[in-house]
């Protein structure tokens, strides 16, 4: 069955649009992602290589639920 | 307010893997460098087998991979993935094991690669009781890795573990999909695709070895040290994340770029042409966000030679994600495909953006390991100079070395003549770039040895710290995605549910274009005239194999007016269906071999062997007395011929059982020949290079058989 599918999609040019269709999803969904996110957490997060021990920390700190 | 709590991070295999990574360093760059030598002087193999050209290529690029570039990930990642999860490593034990075995699988390289135990496939050459050991290893560096993400103090993970998991899913997808083959024998092995199929599985491969085996992982310890070596955070944390996603979806499609104008189907050609340019895109999102990071800090780059290799790291990650993509344009690649400017291309990847990041990562890292200060500064910043000139010295003379010699193959007189019909002059004319290039090698191994000097008068002045404290409060256990939480920010708190977004990432273009390839017979059309080899070619093939020949011809005549002209018809998918591995090489210092069948006599590809300078003038390829010495070992032949058949090859029923005697039958044939044109040996059908003869006078005759009859 898959195979006919395949065969019968003559120059299968179907998959360079679908894979196009899938990057462009993969990059939207990425990026808007990226976009949404609060900057306190943002912040946090980017600043995790510099502590390589942590003393003190809030609850806040560690669920990162707070915008 | 979560309790606070006290742990030690394990420095001891971070420690480890770093001698590892500097002891490989040496042998794996010594092992480039005499490759390099032997391209000017092709008598340094000294007459032994086991250092000729072919057998020590393969054993410089695994060791410069997997050795070198391979324990500098796993420093690093053991290095860092504690410290940003707030814990200890999973497993003692297990890291060990890890660290043993990956040394151990090296060393059964290093022995069998010179002996010529090689599976021939770019990158992958290890035998399969090697591959399956690997395969081992990497499991219990994925159970290390996970169990360390899941006993974390951190409850988010940083970017460098999405890189650091996209690695290890990627790589284990890879290392069994490029790996499935039959064995023959504990050293041998026929792979279960063929032809074609194996070439689009090898590149899918070759191409995300270098995708995800030198790109994500320094990715993600370039996210990770060069930060701390800046002591800022990084430039933007949501280009990271686009950087992710856009880069491990995107590089998966690419491999088909490798085989261009080749056999392959046009529709595949083309989905790797289009991906390759696309993934400019999310690479260099990647090196501005590193080069970004030090924005405001570029008087200490000045200062700091930590900071300064890793600069140049990034510079030369940016410089080589713009070429590839320039690469895998077609006209470009037209010009570029063969020539020493793909070898170029790669060492700028190799001594730019892995050599310089893991040296950065080791003169920040031993200092802090050793509680001390680095031994010299100013030892360090003249390994930067040297190091840096070195890969200019090796690279330039290699890109115009590769234009030179594609003109020159591509020119033809007014006439309509090839100019230079005759390949030799095309490469005499460039030795003088390999030998500019063997001196850039030579400076880049010179400043590596002034850094491993370095660093152990660091190591002797310091004191180690295997267990270094810390303290972070408890995890609070997070039971799904809290009120107002972005999505995102729950996966990257659920490990494996990043895994396997990953891993659908990467599947995806794997599927799309291997598939078709497997499953539609109609992309390879047959070709009624091809017909399996006969033992003694099968014999010869493997011996083929055996010298890494194809490090140096290809088999692959492109559509082009100069390349038939030169070569003659252009290969045709069809002609490869019983070839495993396949063949077609991605470097010509000698020409291509497709079309080398019926070209000479039996006696000249003897005396070649002898000595190829007295064939060929000027010729850099090495002799090869052993085949004229060494009598064939049969004694696998009739379980090759059972594998082979099992595989789908058409041998008539109970063939291996007369493996034996048609091999012998048609030796005696070659060998008749032989004596007739002068040479002379009493055991002459019972040498290796009748085998290999045979081989090589098959090669293209199918589709012309009236050629065959030498």
């Amino acid at each position: 069955m898959y195979k006919y599918i395949l065969e019968s999609a003559g120059s299968i040019n179907w998959m360079a649009i679908s894979a196009l269709i899938t990057f462009v999803t993969v990059f939207l969904v990425s990026a808007i992602m990226a976009f949404r996110s609060p900057l306190g957490y943002l912040n946090k997060m980017s600043n995790l290589p510099l502590e390589d021990s942590i003393l003190q920390t809030s609850e806040i700190d560690i669920r990162h639920e707070e915008k | 307010m979560a309790q606070v709590e006290t742990f030690y991070y394990d420095n001891a295999i971070v420690r480890k893997f770093a001698y590892a990574t500097m002891l490989w360093a040496v042998v794996g760059m010594l092992v480039g460098l005499i490759a390099a030598f032997q391209l000017i002087w092709p008598e340094l193999n000294l007459g032994i087998p086991y250092t000729s050209f072919g057998r020590i290529r393969p054993l410089h690029t695994n060791a410069a991979i997997f050795a070198f570039v391979g324990n500098g990930i796993y420093m690093g990642v053991y290095y860092s993935l504690q410290r940003l999860l707030k814990t200890r490593m999973f497993s003692n034990a297990l890291s060990n094991i890890h660290f043993w075995g990956w040394q151990s699988i090296i060393v059964m390289a290093a022995v069998t690669l010179p002996l010529g135990i090689t599976s021939a496939k770019e990158y992958a050459e290890l035998e399969w009781p090697i591959d399956i050991a690997i395969a081992l290893v990497w499991v219990v560096f994925g159970i290390n890795m996970f169990g360390t993400i899941l006993k974390r103090r951190e409850n988010h993970m940083y970017v460098a573990i999405w890189f650091y998991i996209a690695t290890w899913i990627t790589v284990t997808v890879l290392h069994i999909g490029n790996n499935i083959e039959i064995p023959v024998s504990a050293t041998k092995s026929y792979n279960i695709f063929a032809g074609v199929q194996d070439a689009l599985v090898q590149w899918w491969y070759g191409h995300n070895a270098v995708a995800f085996f030198l790109t994500t992982p320094y990715l993600g310890l370039m996210y990770y040290f060069l930060p701390k070596a800046a002591n800022r955070p990084v430039y933007s944390y949501r280009l990271s994340i686009i950087h992710f996603w856009a880069l491990i979806f995107i590089y998966i499609w690419a491999g088909p770029h490798h085989l261009l104008y080749t056999s392959l189907p046009d529709w595949a050609q083309s989905l790797g042409t289009v991906f390759s340019v696309m993934l400019i895109a999310p690479s260099w999102g990647g090196m501005l966000n590193g080069l970004l990071t030090l924005r405001g800090a570029w008087d200490r780059v000045r200062q700091d030679p930590v900071l300064k290799f890793m600069v140049v790291a990034i510079t030369a990650y940016g410089m080589a994600t713009f070429e590839g993509p320039m690469l895998s344009i077609k006209s470009v690649n037209a010009i570029s495909h063969f020539t020493d400017w793909t070898i170029g291309h790669v060492h700028i990847g190799t001594l730019g953006w892995n050599g310089f990041l893991t040296f950065g990562i080791l003169y920040w890292l031993i200092p802090r390991l050793f509680n001390t200060q680095l031994y010299s500064g100013k030892l360090a910043n003249a390994h930067f100079w040297i190091g840096t000139l070195g890969i200019a010295f090796y690279a330039i003379p290699l890109y115009w070395a590769g234009w030179a010699q594609s003109l020159m193959w591509k020119e033809f007189t007014p006439d309509g003549f090839l100019k230079y019909g005759n390949f030799l002059e095309t490469v005499t004319q460039i030795m003088p770039m390999y030998y500019i290039r063997a001196l850039g090698g030579t400076l880049y191994f010179a400043g590596t040895l002034v850094m491993v000097y370095n660093l152990i008068a660091t190591i002797r002045q310091g004191s180690f710290i295997g267990d270094e404290v810390a303290e972070a409060p408890a995890r609070v256990a997070t039971d799904g995605a809290h009120k107002g939480e972005h999505w995102h920010r729950w996966i990257e708190r659920r490990p494996m549910q990043m895994l396997v977004g990953a891993a659908i990432a990467i599947l995806i273009g794997g599927i799309i274009e291997i598939s078709p390839m497997v499953m539609i017979e109609s992309n390879i059309p047959k070709i009624a005239s091809v017909k399996p080899y006969t033992p003694l070619e099968l014999h010869g093939r493997d011996l083929y194999i055996r010298e890494g020949c194809l490090g140096c011809h290809s088999q692959m005549v492109r559509p082009f007016r100069s390349e038939t002209e030169r070569y003659g018809e252009y290969s045709k998918s069809g002609e490869y269906i019983y070839d495993r591995p396949f063949l077609w090489g991605s470097k010509r210092t000698g020409p291509d071999l497709h079309r080398e069948g019926g070209k000479y006599p039996d006696s000249w590809h003897y005396n070649h062997m002898v000595d190829p300078q007295s064939m060929s003038p000027g010729s850099i390829m090495p002799a090869y007395p052993w085949l004229l010495r060494d009598e064939m070992d049969l004694g696998t032949l009739p379980k090759k011929i059972k594998v082979l058949t099992m595989l789908g090859t058409p041998y008539p029923e109970g063939f291996e059982d007369q493996a034996v005697a048609d091999l012998k039958k048609q030796a005696s044939e070659v060998a008749k020949r032989l004596r007739a044109d002068g040479v002379e040996d009493d055991k002459l059908e019972k040498r290796d290079i009748v085998a290999l003869i045979a081989y090589l006078q098959r090669l293209g005759t199918d589709i012309k058989p009236k050629a065959a009859t030498n």
